[in-house]
């Protein structure tokens, strides 16, 4: 848990503060997104938490790990330091040192043994799905997205409870980008850290937050909430304006597919014969059908219209289908997908290529309705 | 008839085609233009620039200086023969560089190669010949020329000129002809005049020429069976090393104090205290300043030291203990500049980067000062010996460490330093760790660049009573032996390069491994 009472921070010679009276608290395990336009103060609202700024006014807490809460502004600042995990935007990988010295930093300062700080290391090259070679490189040897992989890694080096992440993906083209975010996601769900995580992109924000908190110009707190609320309630119209026009459509982001398909949809066996499949085809009233082994995977489809007349297995008939949707995949990505082939409905599949169950742009407007209408998603 | 009309044609455009590249090499020196002409080369092309180079040699030497060696009266036969031995000549050298060149990795054929080369001899040659015609006709001899004190000396500036133009087409031609790289081509050549210039010495030993090789390297063989060679060189090294030393230390501290952000004074900058009371004992005491009781012991204490120091001080680590023995002899002065060093060190603790421009500025001041002065103004506290050498030394060598170091690390990413302090890393550890490391190659440059100059600076204190090979240099001077001035010139030189190539290897040894490979 990271909290924070009534923070200001009034930079020497300046009058307006930098952050003006803030107050939030991040809950144990979550990530909490700090977004707002460019100076608005947030990685001065980061910094304050390790320290590295002292706050003008106003009280931070820290829970540690034997769960007690921690004033920071009573710790000293280099003990603190090496319990909070720090990301930079640039990184800042020590170029004199290999990528294990890299990763030991912490464990070094707090007088880890080499065996340990060796095998933590491995530990998180396996983490990152990296290889252990990387141990001996030195960080000009790796690429841009290693090297922030690494970055991330080195921070978790003493699995310190709470992490502050500074752009940590900032650099870092698109695709890579997406790439780390998933990533970040999955291993979060197993290591379950307290993060601030500051960002100017909106969209991230709301991928990677559990809450946010958004800040205007003036280094104020506009609303801190769940992607959610934000995007279906936004305080006011600065927010409104901050998340976007498009702000129905993010919420699509929020909601999987596997929450909306239809999860008994109707498949032929690719063992029937024709006669049965046009009989049962003829039952349900469809002119098309997708058509699955024993195993539940995905062979392909057939219509009617390749049947008719026709005598034998369905299989000889069974056309491969262009595609399937995994079903972790959020609605806004999956619907992208549906705009580009021309069947109504796709397959929704499971990671051994089984099917699930099937889902439809009519399903994913019901699901927009519904969350509209109620304003709170996470009861769906 | 139209035969002979394309003959005539053809033959203009020989000839046209000579005179456009000769024009190309002439206005144009550039590889491209060489490699241009490079296409254009025939055998005949070659013979004939040389021709015509010879033809004019042959007149100049026949009509001006009929020399004892021409025999036949008949004029086109002598004029024939110079002309082959004009072609014999380059062909020879040519061939000589075209083997080293492929030995060194050269691509080029050998017709390419000589024609790019005839292209620079011939209008080259002329242009020499027809110098050398003028200072004739004006009754001008070469030493006159080459004299720069003479009236006519500044020719020589131009000689040198078109000497160091000559070598830069000569460059460029190989560099084309063989699609080098410009350091193969500086090789080929260098190999070329060393070879030659090897070859030139062992012919002048086994002749046994008297003349100032011969006489200076019998002069240093002397010197050295004398053992005066190496006790100069050591008094040289130490005095060298020793300054460096207390430099490096003192400028590295200086250096990281003026980045460090400034401090207030604070309890425990009691501790400077300590320092400073025991250096100010040491320069009041044997003052008398306080009293005979604390002089007399202090004073006991150096003599014992200066003692058995000056009795310890032979063989390889002599000059090092006759070094030690001027500075304990010395406890006054010693505990002056330690108080002052203390003072400095300490406000530059407080006043951190807000006094980086002033130092800088101050430190590159005192590094304007002649150095022979400095000596002078430190005979006043120091007097005359090892003692004010090794201060003036010092003083002078931790300049460019100073800057360097204040340099280096300033150079390091704000990012860097800003990972380290977010991973809780104290001041001390980040500067230890990272910013002293990263800034290591930077450092060492300004080491270097020290000891080279020490090098140098060493040899004059030579002027204020040291054993070093300025020794010989002014020692020379007075005697009006060249042999001995040159002795320490070229020593002193050596020395400088040696310590210089020793400390680029030391460089890189001490550059962290991850720093290398990057650019
Ligand atoms: N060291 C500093 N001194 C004075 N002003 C600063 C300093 N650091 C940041 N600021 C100012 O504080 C505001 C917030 O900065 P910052 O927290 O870095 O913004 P953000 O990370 O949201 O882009 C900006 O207006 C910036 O100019
Ligand atoms: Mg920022």
């Amino acid at each position: 848990m990271i909290k924070l009472e009534h923070v200001t921070k009034i930079y020497p010679g300046t009058t307006s503060p930098a952050v003006d009276d803030l107050s939030f608290t991040v809950p144990t395990g979550e990530i909490c997104t700090i977004v707002g336009p460019s100076g608005c103060g947030k990685t001065t609202t980061m910094k304050m938490v390790n320290r590295l700024i002292e706050p003008t006014d106003g009280e931070i807490y820290v829970l540690n790990e034997r769960g007690e809460m921690q004033n920071v502004l009573e710790m000293d600042p280099i003990i603190l330091r090496r319990n909070i995990g720090y990301v930079i935007q640039q990184i800042g990988l020590f170029p004199h040192r290999t990528i294990l010295q890299n990763m030991g930093t912490v464990p070094k300062l707090l007088e880890w043994d080499n065996t340990r700080i060796r095998s933590r290391a491995e530990e998180l090259l396996d983490m990152m799905n990296m290889p252990h070679e990387f141990l001996d490189r030195y960080p000009h040897e790796l690429s841009g997205g290693q090297r922030q992989r690494i970055g991330v890694a080195r921070a978790m080096a003493s699995d310190p409870p709470v992490m502050l992440m500074d752009e940590p993906f900032g650099a870092i083209d698109p695709i890579n980008r997406n790439l780390l975010q998933n990533e970040f996601l999955r291993l979060q769900q197993e290591i379950k850290k307290t993060i601030l995580f500051v960002t100017h992109d909106i969209d991230e924000a709301i991928k990677m937050g559990d809450k946010i908190a958004i800040l205007n110009a003036n280094g104020q707190l506009e609303q801190y909430d769940s992607p959610a609320k934000i995007l279906s309630e936004p305080a006011n119209e600065f927010i409104e304006d901050f998340v976007g026009a498009d702000r129905t459509l993010k919420q699509l982001n929020l909601i999987r597919v596997e929450e909306v398909m239809d999860k008994k949809p109707f498949l032929l066996q690719s063992t029937q014969s024709v006669e049965e499949a046009l009989q049962v085809m003829d039952e349900e009233g469809q002119d098309y059908a997708y058509v699955v082994d024993s195993d539940r995977r995905l062979q392909g489809y057939v219509s009617r219209k390749d049947l008719k007349e026709k005598s034998g297995w369905i299989d000889e008939y069974t056309t491969t289908a262009a595609t399937s949707l995994p079903i972790t995949m959020n609605l806004r990505d999956a619907l992208s997908e549906m705009l580009m082939v021309d069947y109504s409905t796709i397959c929704v599949v499971d990671n051994r290529d089984r099917v699930r169950g099937t889902v439809n742009t009519a399903m994913v407007q019901e699901a927009l309705m519904e969350t509209h209408s109620s304003g709170k998603r996470e009861e769906v | 008839m139209p035969q002979k009309e394309e003959n005539k044609t053809a033959f203009i455009g020989f000839w046209q085609g000579l005179l456009d590249d000769w024009m190309a090499v002439l206005t144009r020196p550039n590889i491209e233009t060489y490699i241009r002409l490079k296409e254009r080369a025939t055998s005949p092309k070659i013979v004939l620039n040389l021709a015509l180079l010879g033809l004019v040699i042959g007149l100049y030497v026949l009509t001006i200086q009929p020399p004892a060696f021409i025999q036949t009266d008949s004029l086109l036969l002598d004029l024939g023969r110079l002309i082959f031995y004009t072609e014999a000549d380059f062909f020879i050298l040519s061939l000589i560089l075209f083997v080293i060149a492929g030995l060194l990795g050269g691509t080029g054929g050998f017709v390419e190669h000589s024609y790019l080369l005839s292209l620079i001899t011939a209008p080259l040659g002329l242009v020499i010949v027809a110098f050398l015609f003028v200072a004739n006709k004006l009754g001008l001899t070469l030493a006159a020329i080459m004299n720069p004190l003479s009236s006519i000396g500044i020719t020589t500036i131009f000689i040198v000129l078109f000497g160091l133009y000559a070598f830069l087409l000569l460059l460029f031609a190989l560099e084309a002809a063989h699609e080098m790289e410009s350091h193969q081509v500086i090789y080929t050549i260098g190999a070329v005049l060393g070879s030659w210039g090897i070859l030139r010495v062992i012919a002048m030993f086994a002749a046994g020429e008297d003349n100032i090789i011969t006489q200076e390297s019998a002069f240093l063989a002397e010197e050295w069976a004398r053992g005066t060679l190496q006790q100069a060189i050591l008094g040289h090294l130490w005095m060298v090393a020793f300054s460096v030393f207390i430099a490096v230390v003192i400028g590295v501290v200086m250096g990281v104090l003026i980045t460090m952000p400034p401090k207030r004074p604070s309890v425990s900058h009691l501790f400077f205290l300590i320092p400073l009371g025991v250096f100010f004992l040491i320069w009041a005491a044997p003052k008398g300043w306080l009293g005979m009781g604390i002089a007399d012991p202090i004073m006991e204490i150096s003599d014992t030291l200066d003692i058995g120091l000056t009795r310890a001080a032979k063989g390889f680590f002599g000059p090092l203990l006759s070094l030690l023995s001027a500075i304990v002899r010395k406890p006054a002065a010693v505990g002056m500049i330690g108080v002052i060093l203390t003072v400095i060190l300490y406000a530059l603790l407080l006043a951190g980067e807000s006094a980086s421009e002033l130092t800088l500025y101050i430190a590159g001041i005192i590094l304007t000062i002649p150095s022979i002065a400095l000596f002078g103004v430190f005979i006043g506290p120091f007097s005359i010996g090892a003692f004010n050498a090794v201060v003036a030394l010092t003083l002078y060598a931790q300049l460019p460490i100073l800057r360097n170091t204040y340099t280096g690390i300033k150079e390091v990413k704000p990012e860097i330093v800003e990972a380290g302090r977010g991973m809780g890393m104290t001041e001390f550890q980040l500067l230890r760790n990272v910013k002293i490391p990263i800034a290591t190659p930077v450092i060492m440059a300004g080491v270097r660049v020290s000891v080279v100059m020490l090098v140098g600076i060493a040899a004059i204190a030579s002027y204020i009573g040291n054993d070093t090979l300025g020794d010989y240099i002014f020692h020379g001077i007075q005697r009006v032996q060249p042999l001995r001035y040159y002795a320490g010139a070229i020593t002193v030189a050596v020395f400088a390069l040696s310590m210089d190539y020793f400390l680029g290897w030391l460089q890189n040894r001490l550059t962290p491994e991850g720093l290398k490979g990057r650019r």
